[in-house]
């Protein structure tokens, strides 16, 4: 479990985020939304220790900033937003990283665990070409199979990893947003939690368990998609008049940008 | 349990065919990376036979070698033999090829530290700070007390210049680091800017040099390995080959922060230290090499970056694999310079710029559009 109680940023003497308090399950997708500028990537980063930042936050009831780097790696990966790499890395060399820097758990797996992370991501037959050479969401996708290598096992003698994901379907086509998101959806049901900044509200409604809108630095609203998602918190957080509609079938709700109004 | 370990087949990755042949189309360049280190520590033993065997004179180091070994101690024509072959090329094939390697190490791990194939350690002022170092120690080491000067001997113009380096890095290193962080963007911006005053400072002194002191410093920046001697060997060697044994263990760090310095961080990388450990062991190296050889321009970019081509951009074959064709390259450039106009010498800063940047260009120019730049 992720356990952020308080947490205040700061960058440059600017106040980012603050007052944020918020809980991460296993077994749990844990989606942050918010407009642009609210602070939700700068929480993730805070949580995964990249940012100094005030205030408690506890991974699995130790406290990260007692945790040495490579203790830290072997229980939360990260997938950044976007990355660009100056050297001709090829795929598979990219997805090696994951495992090869750091503690490495997996000696003997290493070639088994970077075909499986690419086939995950819908890259199997990727392995021998060269990163620079590949589309944007394809790029997306091998950092997500690197990071997923990282922490392999969802739970590592007892305790549950976490895979941190910032915009993890941003440069995706639908049908890759889906595998990407029943992929995290998998990583939760295997025991692991899943923390991601999300953009897509539907995608959000339909696969996250809990559901944390940012505004302003703040928590708005917190509590599952169905509880959060209302006309209200649209405009609240959003600034944006729109009607929250449910398809009858699963009951998931879902916004419609044509329901915009003025 | 872990995630997607769907039911494979038998097949699947059993055999050894089964794999090579994976390994080839799936971008596994560690089967070319062993055989080009192994190739490589090859052509490193016969460049430092050679580079001991040949040179202008024709003292011959098989005579020399089977005169050691039976213990002969006879003719004036074998003493003088031993003179050159012993003292004069022996120091020189082994700090040659120690600053070959230093340099072109130096250069993959500053690449891999600034995530640009184009940076050398001229980018964190070592050359700079040397250059100045070294000037200084020719223009005004007159002036300073006989007795120390007397004491330092032939110790003088590379103390100042490696002195230079190291202190121009560490004041670049303070520059870029703020609360505990170290910026790569501030250090190669500031480093332009030491750099310029570096050599503003450097030009004063070459303004105020008398013509032999002009000549002094025209012969150390271009470069030379002429000179060199067991003492020499002693007082740079140690540093490049401590730095040499360092560097390798910063691979994996490395590889790690060409993903940019958060992810490298979130693989698990102290990368504060990386960083720290990395200048340091280029500051020192570098500044050993250009101390004692002058400044040696080309085999920090040329080299790693032939390499990256071949066996690709893994740092924990990079390192080893740039070291020992620095080593060789600066070898077969020395023995060139060696022989070329003998008996006279050329300054092998000439031949590495000479050969290198044509070399580098047609690379460039062939490999145009492909590997992403």
């Amino acid at each position: 479990m992720i356990l952020a109680r308080n947490l205040s940023v700061g960058l440059s003497g600017r106040t980012i985020v603050e007052g944020v308090s918020l809980t991460a399950r296993a077994g749990e997708l844990t989606a942050i939304v918010g407009p642009n500028g609210s602070g939700k990537t700068t929480t993730l980063k805070a949580i995964a220790g990249e940012l100094a930042s005030k205030g408690e936050i506890t991974l699995n009831g130790h406290d990260i900033r007692g945790l040495e780097p490579w203790q830290l790696a072997t229980r939360r990966a990260v997938l950044p937003q976007a990355a660009t790499i100056a050297f001709p890395f090829t795929v598979r060399e990219i997805v090696r990283l994951g495992l090869t820097v750091g503690p490495n758990r997996h000696a003997e797996r290493i070639d088994a665990i970077t075909a499986e992370a690419l086939a995950a991501v819908d890259l199997g037959g990727f392995a021998g070409r060269f990163y620079q050479e590949l589309s944007g969401g394809e790029q997306q996708r091998v950092q997500l199979a690197r990071v997923l290598s990282q922490i392999w096992e969802p739970v590592l003698d007892g305790e549950p990893c976490f895979l941190m994901l910032d915009e993890p379907v941003s440069a995706l086509d639908i049908r890759h947003q889906l595998t990407i998101m029943q992929l995290a959806r998998r990583y939760c049901e295997a025991g692991g939690g899943v923390i991601a900044v999300m953009h897509d509200l539907n995608l959000t409604a339909m696969f996250a368990d809990h559901m944390v809108m940012m505004k302003g630095g703040r928590i708005e609203r917190a509590g599952p998609p169905a509880e959060v998602m209302t006309d209200d918190a649209m405009e609240a957080v959003f600034g944006c008049r729109m009607r929250i509609n449910g398809v009858p079938a699963s009951g998931a709700p879902f916004v419609l940008p044509h329901t915009a109004s003025s | 349990m872990s995630l997607n370990d769907a039911a494979r087949g038998p097949f699947a990755r059993g055999s050894f065919l089964m794999r090579s042949k994976e390994a080839r189309a799936a971008g596994d360049r560690t089967a070319v990376a062993r055989l080009t280190l192994a190739l490589l520590v090859v052509l490193s033993l016969a460049a430092l036979a050679l580079s001991v065997a040949t040179g202008a004179s024709d003292a011959s180091a098989l005579n020399v070698i089977a005169a050691l070994l039976h213990g002969t101690e006879d003719t004036a024509l074998s003493v003088r033999d031993r003179i050159i072959v012993l003292d004069i090329r022996m120091p020189r094939a082994l700090l040659g090829f120690l600053i070959g390697a230093a340099l072109a190490m130096s250069g993959a791990v500053m690449q891999g530290l600034f995530r640009n194939p184009l940076a050398d350690p001229g980018l964190v002022g070592i050359s700079a700070g040397s250059a100045l170092g070294a000037v200084l120690m020719i223009v005004l080491g007159a002036s300073l007390p006989a007795g120390l000067m007397l004491a330092l001997g032939a110790f003088a113009l590379p103390a100042a210049a490696f002195i230079g380096g190291l202190l121009t890095t560490l004041l670049l290193y303070r520059i870029a680091t703020r609360g505990g962080q170290t910026s790569v963007a501030t250090m190669l911006l500031a480093g332009i800017a030491i750099a310029a005053l570096a050599g503003a400072a450097t030009g004063v002194l070459i303004y105020m040099a008398d013509d032999k002191q002009l000549r002094d410093i025209t012969f150390w920046s271009l470069g030379s390995l002429s000179g060199m001697t067991w003492a020499k060997l002693f007082a740079a060697g140690p540093v490049i080959l401590l730095a040499l044994l360092v560097v390798p263990f910063l691979s994996r760090g490395l590889n790690a922060i060409t993903l940019g310095e958060a992810a490298a961080f979130h693989m698990g990388v102290k990368v504060q230290r990386l960083k720290y450990t990395a200048v340091v062991a280029v500051a020192g190296a570098v500044g050993a090499s250009v101390a004692v050889s002058g400044g040696i321009g080309f085999v920090g970019i040329v080299v790693p970056h032939l390499l990256r081509i071949v066996i690709g951009p893994d740092h924990r074959y990079l390192l080893p694999a740039s070291a020992l064709l620095g080593g060789v390259l600066m070898l077969g450039a020395d023995m060139l310079a060696r022989t070329l106009v003998a008996p006279a010498e050329l300054p092998i800063g000439i031949i590495t710029a000479l050969a290198g940047a044509p070399f580098f260009l047609w690379v460039l120019l062939r490999d145009r559009g492909r590997n992403g730049w």
